[in-house]
């Protein structure tokens, strides 16, 4: 275990030496947010990977917050590295292989942690921390099992903490505003229909690591993993992940339940590991799932893809009405609607409210007088949404949860929340194991 | 041999190289392949929430926090504008000196409105820098790494050679060859205006067109110590880079006192005639 109580000053000599070189003072993260005082939030990393690290870009962009505490068991190559950005970001921290070590000595100085460790985790880690008197950023999926997601809602509920669940569009400005605003206030699609999205990725190795940052056998194991090929690859393995469908998936199929406002009464499905070994993806690398929502305008077919042998059309969602279509994607800009002109209402004065764009094929005015200016074959119109958001993906979600701290806001992604697609989500694997269809009850939901 | 590419930053990312054992190669690559496309999401201006969007984005008195890749690469930009006599020019003539850089919070404030910022010239070599960083630790030494052929980074050659065998040829397709290079431990820059005007010269706000082309090379130590200076870690490649679009403009004058000023750098202008510029070089061109 390496504490790294030195100063950030000291631990960063190299960037120092360097920057010192040119001219340049670093100063520590507490000094410069002393000015925020008392508001400060003490946070814990736990799992340092590559979401744990994309967690942090996110929080060194949001005063007042200050990682204080990271766990990861893997010393050899995550726990150090996360620990050096850590000092390079001005965070004073301890590190710990172990959580409950961390609790132990950790747990009167911290406010919240932030839990980015794989699937089969994340049920121990926020429960010790909920009882640990911890507020509780959990990532998605909630858990690899339903058993183990009722018990983060059961002890988030008594414990009287806040669990959020990183199911991160919940809070992106885009999809805010789309949800409330076009869909909710203004029903621009009409009676929506059906529902699509889909994550294609391309194809993909495993992922590998040089031997030299192998961990022990013993550590290994302690922590649930056979091997360092499965310990890096955990996403694919039954009992530690879902596959790509929990994995992608579950972003997307969270964003059915929302903008539809119900929750699915079937599900079928249909998926397998079709391309890869099965000693290294069990979980299925292909997955295509037909669910089937009522909601109160009438049924809603969705569908939803995931492969991972071909990333044509990366990854959105689409939302299909009688007057109108929507597609939105957590990648950057992409969002658009699409007027069906021969059923829908014109949206002159939605443009003029600035809740859409001026359609990008908007005819040239007209000189008085003249019906047509003709020209090149015009394409139907199509509106960019108004937002943009100049922050990292995962910021807004982040702020949510802090700002929910200190109180005056509702988290956007409760355990409930994350609870319900839990249970959405995981159905499908069940789905394409019994090759048919798999029906909800409303008790399903429930806890 | 191993021999993989990976489209990003709007070019082919490609690497050559040479390991006993080839998968071993391959992995590597991917790996680094990773971090390029990391970069990418917080360098291109062209994608709305990375740090270039939100600096390009702010009014005056505003600022923003980047990330540590992002803070060395204005470190980085900031030093070589100086050293260019604002040749080299990340804002392309809006105004950089008006962003102040505070490295201890990693801040960026705007001091005036309007500054738009375009890593292209820099950030492809300062990727290729950190793509090394990940091979060397997968004890892939011997490689060749470049994007789209202009910013290259030359590790050690394959067993029993000199050196990775390049040229530098005019623009077009049969160009004739006007330097053969064996590179060893070296990065390489070059620019040119054969895409059309995308080189712009920010100290007169109009597009570079009486050069066809720049090339800079000189050992990686060199201008990875160059780098240093400014608080950046090793990036030769990125050094490289910023030199070659800073030759595109420099009037001859400046690259060869450059050149003889700085120990080992080495350059290449081709307008209306071929210039070479062979500073202290100790490398040896053929
Ligand atoms: N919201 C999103 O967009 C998003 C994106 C990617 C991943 N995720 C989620 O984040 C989580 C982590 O994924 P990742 O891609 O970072 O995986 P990863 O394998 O890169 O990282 C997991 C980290 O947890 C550490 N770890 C494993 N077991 C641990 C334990 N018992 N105690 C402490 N540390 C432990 C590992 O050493 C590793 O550093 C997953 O739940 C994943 O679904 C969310």
């Amino acid at each position: 275990m390496d504490h790294n109580k030195r100063s950030p000053r000291i631990d960063r000599r190299d960037f120092l030496k360097t920057t010192a070189a040119a001219g340049l003072a670093l100063g520590s993260r507490s000094l410069v947010s002393a000015a925020g005082g008392t508001n400060d939030l003490r946070v814990a990393l736990i799992g340092g990977g590559n979401q744990g690290m994309v967690l942090l870009e996110s929080c060194q962009k949001i005063p007042n917050i200050r990682i204080t505490a990271l766990c990861d068991i893997w010393e050899e190559y995550r726990q150090k590295y996360a620990s050096g950005r850590l000092r390079t970001y001005g965070y004073e921290h301890n590190a710990y292989t172990d959580i409950h070590e961390m609790l132990d000595k950790e747990k009167d100085r911290l406010d919240a942690a932030i839990v980015a460790t794989p699937d089969f985790w994340h049920a121990d880690h926020a429960v010790a921390c909920l009882n640990a008197g911890l507020h509780v950023y959990c990532e998605k999926e909630m858990s690899n099992t339903l058993p183990n997601a009722r018990r983060i809602v059961v002890a988030a509920r008594e414990s009287g903490k806040l669990l959020q669940v990183g199911h991160q569009r919940r809070s992106n400005p885009r999809y805010r505003f789309t949800y409330q605003k076009l869909l909710r206030e203004n029903r621009l699609l009409g009676r929506i229909t059906t529902a699509t999205g889909q994550w294609n990725r391309s194809r993909q190795d495993p992922l590998t690591m040089p031997a030299r940052y192998n961990m022990p056998p013993e550590r290994l194991e302690k922590y649930g993993f056979r091997s360092m090929e499965q310990f890096l690859n955990w996403r694919w393995y039954r009992g530690l992940g879902g596959g790509p469908i929990v994995d992608l998936g579950s972003h997307q199929i969270d964003i059915f339940n929302w903008f539809l406002g119900a929750r699915p009464a079937s599900v079928m499905a249909s998926g397998g590991t079709d391309y890869y070994s099965k000693d290294t993806h069990e979980w299925y690398d292909s997955v295509m799932a037909v669910f089937e929502y009522p909601t109160p305008d009438g049924t809603v077919r969705a569908s939803y893809q995931t492969i991972t042998t071909n990333g044509f059309g990366g990854y959105f969602e689409l939302f299909l009405g009688d007057q109108g279509s929507l597609e939105i994607s957590e990648s950057s800009g992409r969002g658009k609607l699409y007027r069906d002109i021969a059923n829908a209402p014109d949206w002159g004065s939605i443009v003029k409210q600035g809740l859409l764009r001026e359609p990008e094929e908007a005819p040239r005015t007209q000189a008085p007088g003249v019906v047509l200016d003709v020209r090149e074959t015009a394409p139907p119109p199509s509106y960019a949404l108004p937002v943009q958001s100049t922050k990292l993906y995962h910021q807004p979600h982040l702020e949510n949860f802090f700002d929910a701290i200190r109180g005056g806001v509702e988290l956007n992604c409760t355990a409930e929340d994350g609870y319900e697609t839990a249970v959405t989500v995981l159905k499908v694997n069940e789905a394409v194991e019994r090759a048919g269809r798999v029906l909800f009850t409303p008790s399903d939901f429930e806890i | 041999m191993f021999h993989v590419q990976h489209a990003a930053m709007a070019t082919v990312f490609e690497i050559r190289g040479e390991c006993r054992d080839p998968d071993v190669g391959r992995q590597a690559a991917r790996a680094a392949f990773a971090v390029v496309d990391r970069l990418e999401q917080t360098l291109s201006r062209f994608i709305e929430n990375s740090d270039i969007s939100r600096i390009n984005h702010l009014a005056a008195g505003e600022s923003t926090i980047v990330g540590y890749e992002t803070l060395q690469c204005l470190q980085l930009a900031r030093l070589m504008y100086g050293q260019t006599a604002a040749a080299f020019d990340i804002s392309l003539g809006t105004g950089f000196e008006n962003l102040e850089i505070v490295p201890e919070e990693f801040r960026v404030v705007a001091r005036a409105a309007g500054v738009r910022l375009d890593l292209g010239a820099i950030g492809k070599g300062y990727a290729v820098d950190r793509m090394a960083d990940v091979l060397e630790d997968w004890e892939v030494s011997r490689a060749l790494i470049h994007a789209g052929a202009s910013s290259v980074l030359a590790l050690d050659p394959k067993a029993g050679e000199e050196g990775w065998p390049l040229t530098l040829s005019e623009p077009g397709h049969n160009g004739r060859v006007l330097a053969k290079l064996s590179a060893r431990q070296c990065a390489l820059g070059a620019s040119g205006i054969s895409k059309g005007d995308h080189i712009v010269n920010g100290l007169v706000g109009e597009p570079v067109r009486s050069r066809t082309a720049a090339w800079v090379w000189a050992p990686r130590r060199v201008l990875a110590d160059l780098g240093r200076r400014a608080g950046v870690d090793a990036s030769a490649a990125a050094v490289a880079d910023a030199l070659s679009t800073a030759f595109m403009i420099s009037s001859i004058d400046a690259i060869e006192a450059y050149c003889q000023s700085h120990d080992g750098i080495e350059a290449w202008i081709l307008a209306d005639t071929f210039l070479h510029f062979p500073g202290t070089s100790p490398l040896n061109t053929g």
